[in-house]
């Protein structure tokens, strides 16, 4: 498995479950980025609960969530006061009012266990609607004016800020062509921080590839945080952290289904790169565990053979001098 | 093999067979106690002349012996900053297990990466130049496995980005 499903499969298998038959449940999760799960079904079997606890909600919330989930939940996100305690975002999934057939269930399942996802893209799709409002301004004042003074003046949208976890935040910026997607991410070992940077410069260099010249372009620095944001408060310079920087061009969301796809991709950065760290440590290990059961044969090579008392056929002791 | 490791290697390999000359011998200065004198150091009349054959300035060996014991210090080669934490990785993990290997130091002299102190003891339960063959195919094979391992990683980082990257497109 290389890459990362965008998915919670935990939601994805109860529910499948649950909507063959009903049965009681109270199961609580977790998904990468602090994120807090809890379904249960307080009320009776046939009514679950999804409950959401993310860390970024108030971030998230700012550039629309809440509407975000309203549109793409209809009928089944709970108003605000009716919210789970300690969670901040649920859903009632009534079993008994479920749409027929195979697909259109499969089709509901799919989109709850993309709870999450769904959660962290609003500020991914309001940087899209951004660039494409500002793209269309700066054509109007480029056929007014002169092509080159417009260029100098380049717009740019309002700089969003989701801090996804404590120290580690994405930040995303719109501009007439592009959204610049920026991560803060932190390597705690020493060991990461090497693994670390080796991954990330494979991720500049792949996209010299020919196969993969529609990617978006990647840019990384350690130490010193980009251009882009370098004038935030409170942004960390060390050797221990890493920048990555995404820039999305129009056609990696030129139509809704793409954009989903590319948000789903990209907000998994973080948790894909140190997966990947950590399952080359792992791999790592077990290679080193494997030589050094290889070297300790060879020591034991050096130990003279414990003469095996011997008999022979009559019975007699023999030994080998 | 590269043509200046094998005359390295030779190297070392004359330097620790000639040096593997060990007999049992108490110690001088509390009684009834039978120490490596090369760690002790109490009587400096039984250390003898410690030599270091170098390949380069990142791989050396240092060969420490006395009268009962010698000290072999190991400098393992470390082009940049992965080899060095690779390195380091490999050695603390068979330090670690030092009581398998009954000959291997469970710290390093300062300036080495791993050390080994062969006792007395060991050279006489042990067959000598066997212990030598492993002093010699544990630094052959140590390098092997560093640059691999880091090939590996490098190899796997391209092939995690990549199909990243191809998802986009």
């Amino acid at each position: 498995m290389i890459l990362l499903e965008s998915h919670s499969v935990i939601i994805n298998d109860v529910l499948t479950d649950r909507f063959e038959k009903a049965s009681r449940a109270d199961i609580q999760f977790v998904d990468y980025d602090n994120v807090r799960f809890h379904l249960s079904t307080p009320e009776s079997k046939t009514k679950l609960l999804l409950s959401m606890g993310i860390q970024c909600w108030p971030d998230l919330v700012k550039y629309g969530a809440r509407e975000h989930l309203q549109k793409e939940y209809e009928g089944y996100l709970l108003p605000q006061e009716q919210t789970e305690p300690e969670y901040d975002v649920s859903l009632v999934v009534d079993l008994e009012q479920l749409p027929e057939g195979g697909e259109a269930r499969s089709a509901l399942i799919s989109k709850l266990a993309h709870l999450k996802s769904t959660a962290m893209s609003s500020p991914f799709l309001s940087a899209f609607a951004e660039e494409s409002s500002l793209q269309a301004n700066y054509r109007d004042a480029g056929g007014a004016q002169q092509k080159d003074i417009a260029e100098q003046s380049e717009t740019k949208g309002e700089l969003k800020i989701v801090r996804y976890r404590e120290e580690e935040a994405i930040y995303i910026q719109a501009s007439n062509d592009r959204v610049t997607v920026v991560f803060s991410t932190v390597f705690k070992e020493e060991t990461d921080k090497v693994f670390g940077r080796v991954f990330l410069q494979e991720f500049v260099d792949a996209r010299k590839l020919n196969a993969l010249q529609n990617a978006p372009q990647v840019r990384y620095s350690n130490r010193e945080p980009p251009l882009e944001i370098r004038h935030l408060p409170g942004l960390h310079n060390g050797e221990d952290w890493g920048y990555v920087t995404f820039v999305l061009s129009p056609r990696h969301f030129a139509n809704p289904s793409q954009a989903q796809q590319t948000i789903n991709r990209i907000q998994l950065f973080r948790d894909y790169l140190h997966y990947h760290i950590k399952c080359s440590k792992a791999y790592m290990h077990s290679r080193m565990r494997y030589r050094v059961a290889e070297f300790l044969k060879i020591l034991n090579r050096a130990k003279p053979e414990v003469a095996a008392e011997k008999k022979t056929a009559s019975g007699r002791t023999f030994r080998t001098r | 093999m590269s043509n200046t490791l094998r005359p390295y290697l030779n190297a070392v390999r004359a330097t620790l067979t000639a040096a593997l000359t060990l007999e049992n011998f108490s110690s001088q200065v509390v009684e009834r106690h039978n120490k490596p004198e090369v760690e002790v150091a109490t009587s400096p009349e039984v250390l003898l002349k410690p030599l270091i054959v170098s390949r380069n300035e990142s791989e050396r060996v240092l060969i420490e012996p006395s009268v009962n014991s010698i000290r072999l210090s190991i400098s393992i080669k470390q082009a940049d900053e992965i080899e060095k934490i690779l390195c380091h990785k490999f050695t603390r993990f068979m330090m670690m297990r030092a009581e398998g290997f009954v000959i291997l130091r469970r710290k390093p002299l300062p300036g080495y990466d791993i050390s080994f102190l062969i006792t007395n003891f060991h050279s006489e339960s042990m067959l000598k130049h066997k212990l030598v063959d492993f002093i010699i195919q544990f630094m052959e094979d140590v390098d092997k496995e560093i640059s691999e391992m880091k090939l590996s990683l490098n190899a796997r980082a391209r092939i995690v980005a990549e199909s990243y990257l191809s998802t986009f497109a």
